[in-house]
């Protein structure tokens, strides 16, 4: 369960970046954060595994009160918790495998680390999140020869050998093409509902947050303006998130109507 | 003049479409230029004006030309092969200082250029505080290095490997960190974000980043250093140099065509082996 209460984020220069966040997202949620690029999405993301340190108010994930976390504490809490950025942020100029076993880095000595000395079960947990996201046959390719998407599901792949409770995957599919970003989404979908884990995402693209995720969480200039199921979203309120009419950046299959 | 600076620079700056639309080149400054104009000044002075103001004049110059010629005839005339086996032992000496200079020195420079890199060094003064030093153990000429250690620890093949570890290292750390300096970060922190260590997430996604551009840097020196290794012996370290040192000095130009020819395999040799490395590391 991840707890929300009066949370703010003011940088170092003074941006508002977050104020008055309350929301409680409980286990097994599907939800996605929407708004302009700027609004915050981002940095409500990287609150909650303390990428970025809130300022004000406080955070509860899983029992752990976040704020208070540090060092030895904050890196075993953040064991828990995968991560998904927009550019995959993989290991240039290395294997696939080795890719998806970098997840198990945290549990592993230092020269083990140095010398890529993973243990047999280390190797199978990380063939098995491969086989997951269906990408096994390409575990001993080297990263930079596959697609974007193909990359994408490595990603979502290390996140799974760290057996997360909770996915934060900040704008996973912004750098895909409409049908890859389709596929990445079902992939997340099937993860939220094949192993309970909590998927918090970040996307810019009305149409494929509304047909993903149950809960939609809308921010508007640092402040949540709505949340909500993902039904209830009509056009009137994505003009208030968005601050404007939808236009045809906003959508991903832009000769799909709108749910409304 | 005018005409022809006007000819250089503005040559084909605005062009014109078929449609009407033009489009205008902004006027760059142009280093090949700039560097071209530099050296006929520079040889200009150097050369033709200061001649006259030189000990060596023109006529001196001439006369001695051919020397250059008895030297080289001398050196195919007289060949000495019976001098081969001698010089096989010296040659195995040059590799193996080449070697162990080039795996020292590389070592040492890996860690050093992380400091000095910006992107993994965050605290600024550290960062460049090391840039600084290591361009100024760039800036002594390796050859002082050499005579430095040739009076401390007297002559010898330690010399030599001792001289070409810091040769290594003050060439491969700025290669090294100028390289790092490239890296993308967005690995780092995805693995900073399972829970590992900043020294955890560096080894597991810096590192592999920098392998390949590590050992060819690496093949790199070693092939500049096999080269060098024979200046080297000049100052007193040991190798192959010594011997050319000495029958440069004593005019056996049979001899020193036999050494040159076996440095020369000894180059080709370490050359490809390390194109062939390189190539399969891509």
């Amino acid at each position: 369960m991840i707890q929300f209460k009066n949370v703010g984020k003011t940088y170092p220069n003074g941006t508002k970046a977050l104020q008055n966040v309350d929301l409680t997202i409980e286990q097994g949620e599907f939800v996605a954060v929407i708004g302009l690029s700027g609004a915050g999405k981002s940095t409500l993301i990287r609150l909650v595994n303390k990428m970025i340190p809130l300022t004000e108010g406080s955070l509860i994930v899983n029992g752990d009160l976040v704020e208070s976390l540090q060092g030895k504490a904050l890196r075993r809490f953040r064991r828990r918790i995968g991560m998904v950025f927009q550019s995959f942020n993989l290991i240039q100029r290395t294997s696939v495998l080795n890719n998806v076993l970098a997840a198990r880095v945290p549990d592993m000595g230092f020269f083990r680390t140095l010398l890529g000395l993973y243990s047999k079960q280390d190797k199978l947990l990380a063939l098995e999140s491969l086989h997951k996201v269906g990408i096994l046959e390409k575990a001993y390719t080297r990263v930079d020869q596959l697609s974007g998407g193909q990359q994408q599901r490595v990603a979502l792949a290390r996140t799974l050998a760290q057996k997360p409770k909770i996915i934060l995957a900040d704008e996973p599919v912004a750098s895909l093409d409409p049908i890859t970003a389709n596929q990445i989404m079902k992939d997340f979908k099937r993860v939220n509902e094949g192993e309970n884990i909590t998927i918090v995402v970040n996307m810019h693209h009305v149409d494929l947050a509304l047909k993903y995720a149950k809960r939609v969480i809308g921010i508007h200039k640092g402040r949540v303006i709505f949340d909500g199921p993902s039904s209830k979203v009509t056009e009137a309120l994505l003009k208030e998130i968005y601050g404007r009419d939808i236009n045809d950046e906003d959508i991903m299959f832009k000769d799909e109507k709108l749910a409304k | 003049m005018k005409n022809w600076l006007n000819k250089l620079t503005y040559r084909h700056r605005s062009l014109t479409l078929k449609d009407g639309t033009t489009t205008t080149r902004p006027l760059q400054f142009d280093w090949f230029y700039a560097l071209l104009i530099l050296f006929v000044v520079v040889f200009f002075y150097q050369y033709i004006i200061g001649a006259y103001f030189d000990v060596i004049s023109y006529p001196f110059f001439f006369s001695r030309v051919p020397n250059f010629f008895t030297i080289l005839i001398a050196m195919v005339s007289d060949i000495n092969w019976a001098y081969f086996p001698q010089i096989l032992d010296p040659l195995f000496d040059t590799i193996k200082m080449a070697f162990l200079g080039t795996f020292m020195g590389s070592l040492f420079a890996l860690p050093v250029s992380f400091l000095a890199s910006q992107n993994i060094m965050k605290n600024r003064f550290v960062s460049i505080t090391v840039k600084f030093l290591l361009s100024f153990v760039r800036t002594l000429p390796s050859i002082l290095y050499a005579l430095i250690f040739a009076f401390v620890f007297g002559y010898g093949t330690f010399v030599g490997t001792l001289s070409l570890t810091v040769f290594t290292f003050a060439i491969s750390s700025k290669i090294l960190y100028e390289y790092i300096e490239t890296l993308d970060m967005g690995a780092f922190t995805a693995i900073e974000s399972t829970g590992a260590t900043k020294l955890q997430a560096f080894t597991a996604s810096i590192l592999p980043q920098l392998y390949g551009n590590f050992i060819s840097t690496s093949l790199y020196s070693f092939e500049i250093n096999i080269r060098y290794s024979a200046i080297l012996g000049f100052v007193g370290a040991g190798g192959i140099g010594i011997l050319l040192n000495d029958a440069m000095s004593l005019r056996r130009y049979g001899n020193v065509s036999v050494l040159l020819l076996g440095l020369l395999a000894l180059v080709l040799v370490t050359e490809n082996i390390s194109r062939a490395i390189r190539k399969r590391l891509n």
